[in-house]
């Protein structure tokens, strides 16, 4: 028997026992095939799929390889079921070739015949070729490349793109590495990105995603289109930017809602290009109009059906995708995979952490009882007022200044959902607070400030939550928050995951109220975090103060 | 002499050894014991005995045996010898036919004969041979594949028969070298003659429409063909340039009409169509099948893989029947909605859980409860309490002794099993887990053959270093066809089957046969339990408790403490490991099922490779804190006492442990045994209790089921041959009798005794003969008054223990029960 500190199930799973001695060794074997699905203290899990498999094809991994690993750092035998399923999966990929052909323009190459009949014969396919050369080769439209690709994907013969990018215009931008250095994973994610050519690189939050987008840039030196989610977060963009390399002021637009700059680098918000007007997206012109030669999406996961449509129609640019996890919530990882390109660097979180770049976060639930008068409010309530009633408790809004005071002198943030309970907790700690009708400019005051310490509490809204640089918070306190996504829970633990000068753990609180609603929606949160890796623990209000 | 008298003959003149391969090669032949040579005979001659004999064969025997078949005639006692046989078989020696014969004149099949008249005394000095008579009725009509001659047509197909001379006419007058011919036994013989060579019918096909050769090429394994419109009008006569090959080949007569949608390629086309031989394709070794190959590293990995599961699986079934019972339907096994629901919990799809059932049914792991009418696990299972290998192993000789076909469920009923059974569900039906329809006698004799050809097979393949050959189920057929020609027909619908479940038990492993395979193969099955308790890691003790609430088994766990978690915790995930989820709802039911908080906590402690992790015990504490206060709990009976200190004497008393007492109050025991038996041992104990309400309380007598043996199965190979000493009583038996009658070793043949076995056979075997040469035969027959009286008839057919007889004297046809005839005697003529 094998003493390996991996177990693969028949159901595609992988259990990593994480204090075995081989355990850094067989983590670093198999991320390249599999996806990191939960990180608990003891026991990893991974899985596998088709997308995680093609992804390491498209890294150059062959099927062997993999098999090759799985086998020799597991401890019990591999399900056969498991060995051969991988081994077809990842024989789909490549199978079908997007070329460019001296004569007729872009086609699609197979060396497998039967397989170009199958996809050729497909309903929604059909349209999308052209003239067949000869049994092997057909011209596809180029127009149609992206669609292409995302439809082949969907029938489960992924296409590889070797049909090259257009140069763009040339626009020389440099890295300007003075009192920094780039860190070795964005230098090799930057690197790992220019080799293949489109594709997406994933790091989680706080470890300078900015700097991998602007290292391929320097790399690429051409006008640059740069997609993110808000305002706010394309302004950090653009400071980053000013910062790290030789672009200028004049050099860099901002294309949103209030200004529509169009420059050698232009940052466009999401929300200003799928802004539909009497069925048109008037902004797609941005887009189409000019010869970039790289575009950058930020946020990959949360990139709106509109821009997958129109990134369909991009695929001779080069396109970089930055996420901090793949799992979308609508499940559309197949686009981003088709469309922007495959995964080309991924470090696990906890590698990162543990090389010091992210600080730990230390999760605390705390559960707090309502009193009699809140509880029978809440037995009575409709359903759809339930939530907000218990999240909402003033039992929270004390236990939030017990908190604040045990935490005097740190940088806090308290986060929530209700702008009511927000606006009552700021008027107790006499604390800011940042909510959807701030104006930007006020918002960027504010953040200044609590980043120069001059404010040490800021009461934040939902509008905080994505893409927001905020350094050295070191408490968070989450008194509510929208029914326990995923994603939310990511980007809240995100704003702490800032490295702390002194090395510090960042504290995370979340405020819970016993026997309701609020208490299920912690528990989904409960086990997302203890499966990130987090350290978790649970307290009752009644014992703050007392431990810290 | 009659066949079944010549073969006695020989039998009584063979050597003990020779006799003794022969009842090892035949066992059938000696179970039950014979009297007498004679006998013995008539039993190797009767149709079952040789039908099971001919499934022995391998295809060059059933080649030499079927042409040998096609070139004598018992009736005439026209033998052939191997020179003969030599011209009709492609490809063969001289020395290789001589040895086949042999083999099957020790097999009692052929035996020798006299050469027929009017051979030159070169070829007369050779050995000649005649098979046993019953043959003609095993192979059936089309021996070796080929058609019946064009006069045995004419004489058999009356629509044949009337066309036939038209049709040579019309043959005729196109030209064609055929000579005309008035009457139909004429017209069959001038086209025998017109095909009778492979140049002759080469020149005939010259002609023919494009697909005619591959048209014929689908007749070279058998005569009868389904043709849509069998006889519909085809002749020469206006012919069309583009005519059809199938229209072609009628107007020619080259194939035959036999009803609506059949034809027959007659005898004389099908010879000449395989170049003037009747074997065309000769070869006295097997066909080496072209097989890929695996590395020896991926076959263990995925024999001990399925190995692993399966065992998971099985004890997953267990306790999910223990939890449930399989509900049956009124018509017999197990529905598919209640597989479903086994599938759902076992979180695999109902085919696997369907074969999976049936494997527990064979192995004895579930029973049909009467009662209930629903399969349950039977009490104190000893499989349970095994270490793993040897459950593995009771598995296995289950599934080899077994007479279900596990992979038919799921199947449609009627294409499954044609047989009576297949006809009972409606069309679209599948056959259910457990049910009837899956019952296949044959199976323990298909899965033995199965295996010792995968054997074969790896050992003849020269595989390289640290490779295995992959066998799949068209090389397993092929040998298999090779082997017993004539049983490899029941191979083909079980054998996917056989090879999935051979890997599910890990006999075969990434398509090639695995140690363990190879181990039950040779029948060492302590060889096999020996591999397998290397590989298999022992049961852990103990789990991985994590912070997201979940308790990871990172292998096999403790099935004691696998189900004690399973109570406090839902499984999740399908391998080798098991992760266990906590959630409110799961702890809830722990505490529902008496569990408290502190011994939940307890529990884990001690199993837990690590601290607890404080989220879990929030929500143990959590949740038990909120759960009901009131108990409620089972006790047959109680002990309550105000002396609190006896009571803690009668705790640790060790006669009191069969009891089962837990103390739920200072003052109060509770006693898993009935009253009566708890009196009972606190009074051997020196107390005096007093039995409260014991006249109220109803004391039920439950039928208690007596323990029934272990329940092992316990596999022997299906038998080959009988055992040593019954062979040795035999022999001396028939040698006894033999020296008692000295005089008729070379003389006379005794008359056999009425009613004997022997006598039956001669007489069926006088019957047949004078019904082809249509003679008289004088039967003693009795009426049924007891009247005995003698009469001459001719037979006309026996059928059904029935002979239809004509009587030229009344010259009326009558129909006799056999039973009423004592005995047949051929008239004179029938001996010449």
């Amino acid at each position: 028997m094998n003493d390996g500190p991996l177990i693969v199930q028949s159901d595609k799973t992988i259990l990593l026992e994480v204090d075995h001695h081989l355990a850094t060794e067989a983590r670093h074997a198999i991320a390249a095939f599999a996806e990191l699905e939960r990180a608990p203290e003891h026991v990893h899990s991974y899985r596998l799929t088709p997308l995680g498999l093609w992804n390491a094809r498209a890294a150059g991994l062959d099927a062997e390889k993999v098999l090759d690993t799985v086998l020799k750092y597991s401890r019990f035998p591999v399900p056969h079921s498991l060995l051969i399923d991988v081994e077809e999966t990842m024989s789909r990929y490549g199978r079908l070739r997007l070329e460019k052909d001296p004569q007729h323009g872009l086609v699609m190459r197979t060396s497998d015949y039967p397989v170009l009949e199958e996809v050729s014969r497909a309903k929604k396919i059909a349209p999308l070729l052209g003239p067949r050369i000869d049994g092997e080769t057909v011209v596809v439209h180029s127009s149609q490349r992206g669609q292409l690709k995302q439809l082949l994907l969907k029938i489960g013969w992924p296409a590889e793109d070797l049909a090259g990018y257009v140069d763009g215009t040339p626009h020389p931008i440099m890295l300007n590495e003075t009192g920094w250095k780039l860190r070795p994973y964005q230098h090799l994610a930057a690197e790992n990105f220019w080799a293949g050519g489109s594709g997406v690189v994933v790091l989680p939050c706080g470890a300078g995603k900015t700097l991998v987008g602007a290292a391929a840039m320097a790399t690429s030196s051409t006008t640059t289109l740069i997609l993110v989610t808000n305002t706010v977060s394309a302004r950090q963009w653009k400071d980053e930017l000013l910062k790290r390399t030789s672009l200028t002021e004049e050099e860099i637009g901002e294309y949103s809602g209030s200004v529509k700059e169009v420059r050698p680098v232009t940052i466009a918000t999401y929300q200003v290009l799928t802004t539909k007007r009497g069925g048109l997206y008037p902004h797609l012109e941005l887009v189409d109009g000019n010869d970039w030669g790289l575009i950058i999406y930020d946020e990959v996961h949360l990139l709106p059906a509109p821009i997958f449509r129109m990134t369909a129609d991009l695929q001779a640019r080069r396109r970089l995708g930055l996420t901090a996890t793949l799992v979308r919530e609508d499940g559309r990882e197949g686009e981003v995979f088709s469309l922007i390109g495959p995964k080309r660097y991924d470090a696990p979180w906890k590698d990162i952490e543990s090389q010091g770049y992210i600080a730990p976060a230390d999760c605390v639930e705390v559960r707090v009882d309502l009193p009699r008068d809140e509880r029978v409010a809440y037995a009575m309530a409709e359903d759809a007022d339930k939530y907000r009633l218990c999240a909402t408790s003033e039992t929270k809004t004390r236990v939030v200044e017990e908190l604040v005071a045990e935490h005097a002198g740190e940088q806090l943030l308290v986060i929530g959902q209700y702008i009511d309970q927000l606006d009552e907790i700021g008027e107790r700690l006499n604390a800011p607070v940042i909510k959807g009708d701030t104006s930007v400019k006020e918002r960027q005051r504010l953040f200044a400030a609590f980043r120069a310490g001059e404010v040490q509490t800021l009461v934040v809204s939902k509008v905080a939550n994505f893409s927001i640089d905020l350094p050295e918070a070191s408490v968070a306190i989450q008194v509510s928050g929208s029914f326990g996504s995923r994603q939310e829970e990511a980007q809240r633990l995100g704003r702490l995951l800032r490295p702390k000068k002194d090395g510090r753990a960042a504290r995370f609180y979340s405020l819970v109220a016993r026997d309701t609603l609020d208490q299920d929606f912690a528990a989904k949160r409960q086990r997302f975090l203890a499966e990130q890796g987090y350290a978790y623990r649970i307290m009752d209000a009644k014992d703050v103060g007392t431990t810290s | 002499m009659s066949l079944i008298r010549a073969l006695s003959k020989e039998l009584q003149a063979r050597s003990d050894d020779s006799l003794r391969a022969l009842f090892c090669a035949r066992p059938d032949l000696i179970s039950p014991g014979v009297p007498d040579f004679a006998a013995l005979a008539a039993r190797a001659s009767g149709r079952v005995s040789v039908q099971r004999a001919l499934e022995r064969l391998n295809r060059p025997q059933m080649q030499v045996l079927e042409t040998l078949h096609l070139c004598t005639n018992a009736d005439t006692g026209h033998s052939a010898s191997a020179a003969m046989l030599k011209k009709l078989i492609n490809g063969s020696s001289m020395a290789a036919i001589e040895r086949l014969l042999l083999s099957l004149q020790e097999l009692a099949l052929v035996h020798r004969a006299e050469p027929p008249h009017g051979v030159t005394s070169a070829a007369a000095k050779q050995r000649h041979y005649l098979p046993v008579g019953s043959l003609k009725d095993v192979i059936g009509i089309y021996p070796a594949g080929l058609g019946r001659s064009y006069t045995e047509l004419v004489r058999l197909q009356p629509a044949f028969a009337q066309r036939v001379v038209q049709l040579v006419g019309e043959l005729h007058r196109s030209g064609a070298s055929v000579s005309p011919a008035t009457t139909p036994m004429e017209a069959a013989l001038s086209l025998q003659h017109w095909t009778a060579t492979p140049e002759s019918l080469q020149a005939i096909l010259a002609t023919a429409p494009d697909r005619t050769p591959a048209l014929l090429a689908r007749f070279g394994n058998w005569a009868m063909g389904a043709v849509p419109q069998a006889q519909r009008r085809a002749s020469v006569v206006h012919e069309s340039a583009d005519v059809g090959p199938v229209d072609w080949l009628l107007a020619r007569g080259l194939l035959v009409p036999l009803d609506a949608a059949h034809v027959e390629l007659p005898h004389s086309v099908g010879v000449s169509l395989r170049g003037g031989f009747v074997i065309e394709n000769f070869s006295l070794l097997p066909p080496v099948p072209h097989l890929g190959h695996t590395s020896a590293g991926l076959r263990r990995n995925a024999a001990l893989g399925a190995i692993a599961e399966t065992l998971r699986l099985v004890g997953e079934v267990l306790y999910a029947v223990r939890a449930q019972p399989l509900a049956t339907l009124r018509s017999g096994g197990v529905g598919v909605r209640e597989m479903r629901r086994l599938a759902d919990s076992l979180r695999i799809d109902v085919h696997q859980a369907g074969v999976l059932a049936e494997l527990c049914g064979m192995a004895g792991l579930l029973r049909l409860d009467v009662d209930s009418s629903a399969w349950v696990q039977p009490p104190q299972l000893e499989w349970l309490s095994l270490p793993r290998q040897e459950q593995w192993l009771w598995l296995v000789n289950a599934w080899l002794a077994s007479e279900r076909a596990p992979s038919l469920v799921g199947q449609p009923v009627n294409a499954a099993a044609p047989g009576a059974a297949g006809h009972r569900g409606p069309a679209g039906t599948t056959i259910n887990a457990l049910s009837a329809e899956a019952q296949r006698p044959d199976a323990p004799v298909v899965r033995r053959r199965v295996l010792e050809i995968l054997h074969e097979l790896t050992l003849e393949a020269a595989a390289p270093d640290g490779q295995a050959p992959v066998l799949d189920a068209a090389a397993v057929l092929e040998r298999a066809e090779w082997a017993q020609p004539r049983m490899a027909r029941r191979f083909s619908s079980l054998i996917r089957g056989l090879l999935m479940e051979a890997e599910m038990l890990g006999l075969i492993g990434s398509g090639a046969l695995s140690q363990l395979g190879a181990a039950i193969a040779g029948e060492q099955p302590d060889a096999a339990l020996g591999i397998l308790g290397e590989h298999l890691p022992a049961a852990l003790q103990h789990v991985l408790l994590q912070a997201d609430l979940t308790a990871v088994a990172p292998g096999y766990l403790d099935p004691e403490l696998s189900d004690r978690l399973l109570t406090m915790a839902a499984a999740e995930g399908q391998g080798p490991a098991t992760i266990y989820r906590f959630s409110v709802a799961s702890v809830r039911r722990a505490l529902d099922a008496g569990q408290d908080a502190a011994a939940m906590l307890d529990f884990l402690r001690q199993h837990s490779a690590t601290a607890i992790p404080q989220p879990l015990q929030y929500l143990i504490e959590d949740t038990a804190a909120r759960h009901s206060r009131l108990r409620v709990g089972a006790a047959a009976s109680f002990i309550q006492s105000d002396d609190e200190a006896a009571l803690l004497d009668l705790l640790n008393a060790p006669a009191a442990s069969g009891l089962g007492l837990v103390r739920i109050a200072p003052t109060v025991v509770i006693s898993h045994a009935a009253p009566r038996d708890t009196a009972q041992a606190l009074k051997g104990l020196g107390l005096s209790p007093v039995l409260e309400d014991a006249a109220a309380g109803v004391v039920r007598l439950r039928r208690t089921t007596p323990a029934t043996g272990s329940g092992r199965p316990v596999y022997t190979a299906p038998r080959t041959a009988p055992p040593e000493a019954d062979i040795d009583a035999q022999l001396a038996v028939l040698r006894n009798n033999e020296a008692l009658a000295p005089g008729t070793a070379g003389g006379h043949p005794p008359a056999a005794a009425p009613g004997s076995e022997e006598a039956t056979q001669l007489g069926l075997e006088t019957l047949l003969k004078a019904i082809r040469l249509k003679q008289r035969v004088v039967m003693n027959v009795v009426d049924s008054m007891g009247n005995a009286s003698r009469e001459t008839v001719v037979p006309v057919a026996v059928n059904g223990g029935r002979v239809r007889v004509f009587d030229p004297d009344k010259e009326i046809e009558r129909v006799l029960s056999i039973h009423r005839i004592i005995d047949v005697e051929a008239t004179e003529e029938l001996f010449q």
